[in-house]
């Protein structure tokens, strides 16, 4: 017998092996480059090699059976085991590469530990814990380095949810109620309480500017609030007291962007008081222009309105006026309407020059297109800034004539006692300040009957931003016809009211009507 | 607001049966019960739902000032309750939803039938002549811990900062929604479990009540259960023989066969 019974052979090399294999397999245990564990399914230690317990400091009498996972582990990772990884490895059978500390005697070791679940009848879990402290320290710069980012981000879309808001407001009330809004919907504030400092000491006149500038205080934490000094260029505009959710898990309210909006809020104070200011003596200038009887004759019945802009904040340029002039050597009457184009103190000014000048200008016997070429002069000379518009008509009070003359202005609107309103589109020429070659002004003219009307309005009546000015002078003609007959007073308020319905003007609106009555009076 | 979807509420078990509202705690979702629920099928009405900002619940309806306090999760839980017309039920809360339900049980008592306490801790941050197991320090810590480790979570998801280009491949990897939310949610909702103190509610509790407790929890450790038994009046105080903080995962069978024993479930 040449050969062994293949047998015993298989046995005792199968005995080999396993008796190698298992030396091997734990010496290959306990000396891999990394920590092994491996626990029963509640987690308690079964069994850890050599590494992990010379890692730990821990024998491994004191470890299997006596501690589980999370003891081997710093308080965070012990947390992070309970709450998130045991559940993980349970319920989804695994985790990987989880940044957590193993606790030693006298520091902490990053590791990466995974873990996976294995068995079902006798269910436990296998665990890695590779050595990981380079580059825990990298990965703990890269969180520092996009915490910062997203507190920058964050910052940057605070500010500019809050200026923004302010941007679009116009005056002290809608800058501080945009502000009040803006810090509750992108800052999260719960309470608000915006306080201004006191109004300027001159009102409706600018206060003179301060020498220096203000030093800008930051914002603080005051009890439970927070308070966010306004500082604009030269003063402090205010405080704003905001409220934050409390509670552990509320976020600490960001001083620094606090800060940064006080100071853009007081810079948005600084040019809203600046605006109330010029448009409050708009306001009272154009009231004081407007404000005064118009010469009344038993040979008319004249009536005039002004309506401010709904749509805009500012007053703008219209003006109206009624005159005594003559007319070829005869007692007539001039009526105007004008439009200086732009919105408040600059407007307002601008409509005062020209009214004024207006008057000057219509010396005896000059016609419409005389008065009108005066102005141009004038308004070369003064240099009024903004381009005006005009409606001049100067009527006979002996026997009932209109002369008319148009720079730019929309065309008058004559009413007949019998017959259709028409347009009257003789007599045009340009804008005031538009100056053409020569200059020239054009001139119409049309006869009154008794009973008939003439009405003169600037282009807030009928501009929208929506229809053509056709579509708004055919409403103005059937309007008129709608109203029918009413005293010149009640006309001028019935068609005001009736035009501006829609609440959509953003330009301001005179209306002057004048009925002519006769010399002598003719029934009316 | 359509609460059932923001809360991700599931019902399950015997429509006639008495309501049973298995809570989550911190970390994970509802997923936490899969293994106790199916016992109690046969007997009850089960509800299970994922807190705003966990699991399956609608993020967006995550509030920084409402969920910065238990009170507000409490809540969440009153108009799911009345949302499914629930009348009393028994409310068993894991975790940090303990607390929650001692919150919905004194705040909202006509809600609330029983109260089932699994591993509560009213404070966890140690304090004078009390130990909740953890200093302020360690909880700074655990957020350290949770900043690097964004488990199942892609950035893809979370509010996209100017500038830094996604990584599609992160998206892929991540496949389990179990565990998974915004870091930043998560960072609150820590802050939230783990520096709320609600002590003081334990003896608002008129509820009958069952304290379980495990043999050994670092996060509820025993003479916190003890704390919790002794001041909330008439409460039971077991201690389960399962070790850890989720007896509902390592230990489902012991925790639900003294839920049931407490229920009068044969």
């Amino acid at each position: 017998v040449t050969s062994r019974p293949p047998r015993n052979d298989a046995t005792s090399v199968d005995l080999t092996v396993t008796e190698d294999g298992g030396r091997a397999g734990r010496a290959a245990w306990d000396e891999a480059p990394c920590g092994l564990l491996t626990a029963a399914a509640d987690g308690t230690v079964l069994d850890a090699n050599r590494t992990l317990l010379e890692w730990t400091g821990r024998r491994h009498e004191d470890v299997v059976g006596r501690l589980r996972v999370g003891d081997l582990l710093s308080v965070g990772g012990r947390i992070y085991w309970e709450t998130h990884l045991f559940p993980l490895v349970r319920v989804e059978g695994g985790v990987a590469e989880v940044a957590v500390e193993l606790k030693a005697a006298a520091k902490r070791i990053p590791v990466l530990l995974s873990a996976v679940s294995t068995g079902r009848t006798h269910p436990a879990m296998h665990l890695v814990f590779a050595g990981a402290g380079g580059r825990a320290r990298f990965e703990r710069e890269l969180v520092v380095a996009r915490a910062e980012a997203d507190r920058a981000a964050s910052r940057l879309r605070g500010l500019q949810h809050v200026t923004a808001a302010l941007s679009r407001a116009v005056g002290v009330q809608a800058v501080a109620s945009a502000l009040a809004d803006a810090v509750r919907a992108g800052l999260g504030a719960t309470g608000v309480d915006l306080r201004l400092d006191d109004p300027p000491q001159h009102p409706g006149r600018p206060d003179p500017p301060p020498l220096d500038p203000v030093e800008s205080e930051p914002a603080f934490l005051d009890d439970s609030t927070v308070q966010v000094p306004l500082h604009g260029q030269f003063q402090r505009q205010g405080v704003l007291t905001l409220t934050f959710a409390a509670g552990p898990g509320a976020d600490v309210p960001d001083l620094d962007l606090l800060t940064a909006v006080g100071q853009q809020s007081g810079l948005a104070l600084d040019r809203a008081r600046l605006h109330d200011q010029r448009s409050g003596i708009a306001y009272e200038l154009q009231r004081s222009l407007l404000a005064g009887d118009l010469p009344q004759d038993p040979r008319y019945a004249v009536a005039t309105t002004y309506r401010p802009a709904v749509a805009a904040l500012d007053v703008g340029g219209d003006w109206y006026d009624v005159f005594r002039s003559t007319a070829a050597g005869r007692p007539a009457v001039s009526l105007v309407v004008g439009d200086v184009v732009g919105h408040g103190l600059h407007a307002a000014v601008g409509m005062g020059q020209l009214r004024s000048a207006l008057r000057a200008v219509s010396v005896p016997d000059a016609g419409p297109a005389a008065v009108l070429s005066a102005l141009d002069r004038f308004a070369d000379q003064v240099e009024v800034t903004n381009t005006a518009t005009v409606a001049l008509a100067q009527l006979d009070l002996g026997d009932g004539r209109v002369r008319y003359a148009c720079a730019g202005h929309l065309p008058p609107l004559l009413l007949p006692a019998r017959g259709a309103p028409h347009l009257l589109w003789e007599g045009r020429s340009t804008p005031l300040g538009v100056t053409t070659d020569g200059g020239r002004r054009e001139e119409g003219a049309v006869q009154l009957q008794p009973g008939d009307a003439l009405l003169l309005y600037t282009d807030g009546l009928v501009e929208r931003r929506h229809r053509g000015l056709d579509a708004g002078l055919d409403l103005l003609v059937s309007t008129v016809v709608r109203l029918g007959d009413l005293p010149p007073q009640d006309a001028v308020h019935a068609l005001a009211q009736t035009m501006l319905l829609d609440q959509d003007n953003e330009d301001d609106v005179c209306l002057l009507l004048l009925r002519w009555l006769g010399d002598p009076p003719g029934p009316a | 607001v359509d609460v059932l979807s923001r809360n991700n509420v599931q019902v399950t078990g015997l429509p006639s049966g008495p309501t049973l509202v298995l809570a989550h705690g911190f970390g994970c979702d509802q997923g936490l019960w899969r293994f106790v629920a199916p016992r109690f099928e046969a007997t009850h009405r089960v509800v299970l739902f994922d807190h705003v900002g966990a699991g399956g619940s609608d993020l967006s309806a995550y509030d920084p000032s409402r969920h910065g306090r238990l009170e507000g999760y409490a809540q969440d839980v009153a108009e799911l309750l009345e949302e499914l017309d629930a009348g009393p039920v028994v409310f068993v809360g894991h975790s940090v939803s303990a607390m929650i339900g001692v919150l919905l049980a004194a705040d909202r008592p006509e809600l609330v039938d029983r109260l089932v306490l699994v591993g509560p801790n009213p404070r966890y941050v140690d304090d004078e002549g009390y130990r909740g197991g953890f200093t302020a320090e360690e909880i700074d810590e655990l957020l350290e811990t949770m900043d690097t480790n964004y488990l199942g979570w892609s950035r893809g998801i979370a509010p996209v900062i100017m500038g830094v280009p996604q990584r599609p491949e992160l998206g892929e990897e991540l496949t389990s929604s179990f565990c998974r939310t915004d870091p930043g949610i998560a960072r609150r909702f820590a802050r939230t479990t783990f520096l709320s103190d609600n002590r003081d509610d334990l003896r608002r509790v008129r509820t009958p009540t069952l304290v379980l407790q495990c043999r050994e929890d670092v996060i509820a450790p025993l003479t916190v259960g003890t704390f919790v038994h002794e001041n909330i009046a008439g409460s039971e105080l077991v201690v389960l023989d399962a070790t850890g903080h989720c007896p509902n995962l390592s230990a489902p069978e012991e925790l639900a066969a003294v839920m049931g024993r407490y229920l009068g479930v044969v």
